[in-house]
């Protein structure tokens, strides 16, 4: 006889509520706050560094979005999986794309 | 006489397909399904900034020029008629959870509205570039210039080039400063900062009318009662990740393509 016991399936024990209203509101409230500075800042002269503040606050706007709208914070480990196999395969693609043109003028084609 | 038709507000379909051991497990299976194709989408958009990214570093001045020729004002607007749009389809979710269907209706008709409202004024920033002229094309015409020993000569340029300098020109203050300073060939080239804006928002806009298409069938659904058994949430949570991720896109282009160039305050009222 086989002493083989069942493991629990541990994606199906994680569960959560929908965020409450309150959540969904202050998540809201920060997401548009940071578009207003991204305004301000898009509507300011700041030279080269404009682009990359632009960009940190697009990045951190996408963090909340993710984690609070899309709920990540409350999601499965297979999905946490997911979108981090999204954000490091687009690092790879941004890599090694980038170091290829940006390097061909140091070579004489 | 009996019938096996549904009653009102009653669905053949069975909450939990024969497939699957439980709620839970189709819940997570069916977030998990649209996880994996915003990966692909992720990857997809991944590769268009990553071409915008190469070029932007190769033609700077180009995409200063092109960008501050756009009109930053609209896209402003449209940024918080997204971020509101994503509010209100969590609020969906959370009524379809709750078994609360006029709130459901409500908060899916107001997505709907906010996300067509978008697409509104997406069209009429694209109907304003085409009557300044801004559209990329092989069209030439010929403009009084000097060359290099300062004798006027006839300079055969894009059609395009003569409408961005004077779009720049007729804006005034930064954007007549960037202009003054471009040379023929760098208003041409400006086009292709044109075809990226139009490929990446087009592309946008594109998966914003099939985001509206997929909420006027799950408002369709709401009235027909499909949601009246409030495990099927599932399917609007799972159809807010696309309508997130469409902000999530919005985010990132806007900064990059409408902010990349020099704008003012000047003439917004």
């Amino acid at each position: 006889m086989s002493d083989h016991v069942q493991k629990p399936i541990v994606f199906e024990q994680d569960h959560a509520e929908p965020a409450s209203v309150a959540t969904s509101t202050l998540t809201f409230l920060f997401l548009a706050g940071l578009s207003c500075l991204a305004m301000m800042i898009g509507f300011t002269d700041l030279g080269a560094v404009k682009v990359w503040i632009s960009l940190g606050i697009a990045c951190v706007q996408g963090i909340i979005l993710t984690v609070f709208f899309m709920d990540l914070r409350h999601a499965d480990k297979l999905t946490w999986l997911t979108a981090m196999a999204a954000v490091f395969w687009t690092f790879l693609l941004f890599l090694f794309t980038l170091t290829d043109y940006l390097t061909r003028h140091y070579y004489a084609f | 006489m009996a019938t096996n038709a549904p009653h009102e507000g009653e669905s053949r379909e069975p909450i939990v397909a024969h497939h699957f051991n439980n709620i839970r497990q189709q819940h997570a299976s069916v977030r998990f399904g649209m996880w994996i194709f915003l990966v692909t989408e992720v990857l997809f958009f991944g590769g268009v900034l990553c071409a915008y990214a190469a070029t932007r570093i190769w033609y700077p001045k180009e995409f200063e020029a092109g960008s501050t020729a756009l009109n930053p004002f609209i896209a402003s607007i449209n940024t918080f008629l997204l971020l509101t749009s994503s509010f209100t389809i969590t609020l969906a979710i959370r009524a379809a959870y709750k078994g609360q269907h006029t709130g459901l209706r409500l908060w899916l008709a107001s997505t709907i509205v906010l996300g067509t409202v978008f697409l509104g004024f997406k069209a009429r920033e694209y109907y304003g570039d085409y009557e300044e002229g801004l559209i990329p094309g092989p069209l030439k015409t010929q403009v009084d210039d000097v060359d290099t020993n300062g004798k006027p000569i006839l300079r055969e340029v894009s059609v395009f080039a003569v409408n961005l300098k004077h779009v720049l020109e007729h804006k005034g203050g930064k954007a007549k400063e960037i202009s003054d300073k471009m040379t023929w060939n760098e208003r041409d080239r400006t086009q292709i900062f044109f075809v990226f804006y139009y490929g990446m928002t087009g592309l946008h806009v594109l998966h914003m009318i099939v985001g509206i298409g997929l909420l006027i069938w799950q408002l369709l659904l709401a009235q027909l009662g499909f949601f009246k058994p409030t495990e099927r949430f599932i399917y609007i949570e799972v159809m807010s990740l696309y309508w997130h991720f469409v902000d999530l896109v919005w985010i990132f282009l806007f900064p990059l393509l409408y902010m990349a160039g020099k704008h003012s305050m000047d003439g917004i009222f």
